[in-house]
């Protein structure tokens, strides 16, 4: 892919729209147990903006921005998806069994805690993940 | 302008606090008597009070609104036309804008408004090279439409 001549209109905007995305990822990530959504497309939003910071910039300046090394990000993942299972038979229920509480705090008031949470927050660092390094190992293929 | 901003939203904020309210209502009050206050220290802080600045970006929307649809309507005429007679170019259209956002701003401004699309910037950004549907007689007058949006850009950016 040949870049453009000069690519400051492309930049610019990612300046802009890279926030908007990120926060809609976020938004699409935490509404998934009562609206579309969830773990697997909020982390695909995720790794989209980054990907477009990708586009309009190139590697070097991703992994300035973002120093994570995401083949440890995945371990991360994975081990919150199966120690959730885990923790729940710790506890003395069965395998994969969700539980959730009510607590108040302060200031977000009745605020629902899940353990299905925890698990989506695995399938959502495993897609981030996963998706970057097919992207990044492919374009590093020089 | 955004120091003034961000003094004018903790005055409001402060205001929440004094009064124990927390609704968008006092908020939006407090925000109203901040404006007052920020008015007043407007010597003392850095730029120009931000109200005209931000009544400045109001008229360029309106500007830009009102060009979008005479514009669409120029070439609407041009498309019902029965024999179209249109001469097509490109020409490289000198700016005098510098920051990166002024000429992202300033090209899509002219990529919105219909007729011109701005197909490169060139590597000095001295130069927006813009294809234009038809350069008979509307070369002078696209000029003057851009000189107004680069006068208004120009305008809003000024300390």
């Amino acid at each position: 892919m040949r870049k453009q001549d000069n690519d400051v209109i492309l930049r610019s905007m990612t300046l802009v729209i890279f926030f908007i995305i990120l926060t809609f990822s976020f938004a699409l990530f935490f509404g998934g147990h009562y609206t579309p959504g969830g773990g697997f497309v909020g982390g695909l939003m995720t790794a989209a903006a980054l990907i477009l910071i990708i586009i309009a910039y190139d590697m070097k300046t991703l992994k300035e921005a973002v120093s994570i090394d995401f083949k440890k990000l995945l371990n991360v993942g994975l081990i919150f998806a199966i120690g959730m299972p885990f923790v729940s038979m710790l506890f003395g229920k069965n395998f994969f069994q969700h539980f959730h509480t009510y607590i108040d705090i302060p200031v977000f008031g009745k605020t629902s805690l899940h353990t299905a949470v925890l698990f989506d927050l695995g399938v959502y660092l495993i897609v981030v993940s996963v998706t970057l390094i097919i992207i990044l190992t492919i374009g590093e293929n020089e | 302008m955004a120091i003034q901003i961000l003094i004018n939203v903790l005055l409001a904020l402060l205001w929440m606090f004094i009064n124990n309210s927390f609704q968008v209502s006092s908020f939006l009050f407090g925000y109203i008597l901040g404006l007052f206050t920020v008015y007043i220290m407007r010597k003392f802080l850095p730029e120009e009070f931000y109200l005209k600045r931000v009544i400045k970006i109001l008229k360029l929307v309106y500007v830009f609104a009102v060009e979008l649809f005479k514009a669409n309507l120029s070439v609407l005429k041009i498309v019902m036309k029965p024999q179209i007679d249109i001469e097509p170019a490109f020409f490289a259209y000198p700016t005098e804008l510098e920051k990166d956002w002024q000429i992202t701003l300033l090209s899509s401004l002219i990529t919105l408004t219909p007729g011109t699309v701005v197909v490169a910037v060139s590597h000095d950004q001295r130069t927006l090279y813009v294809h234009a549907i038809d350069t008979k007689d509307v070369d002078e007058s696209i000029h003057g439409i851009k000189r107004s949006f680069e006068k208004m850009i120009k305008e809003v950016s000024e300390r």
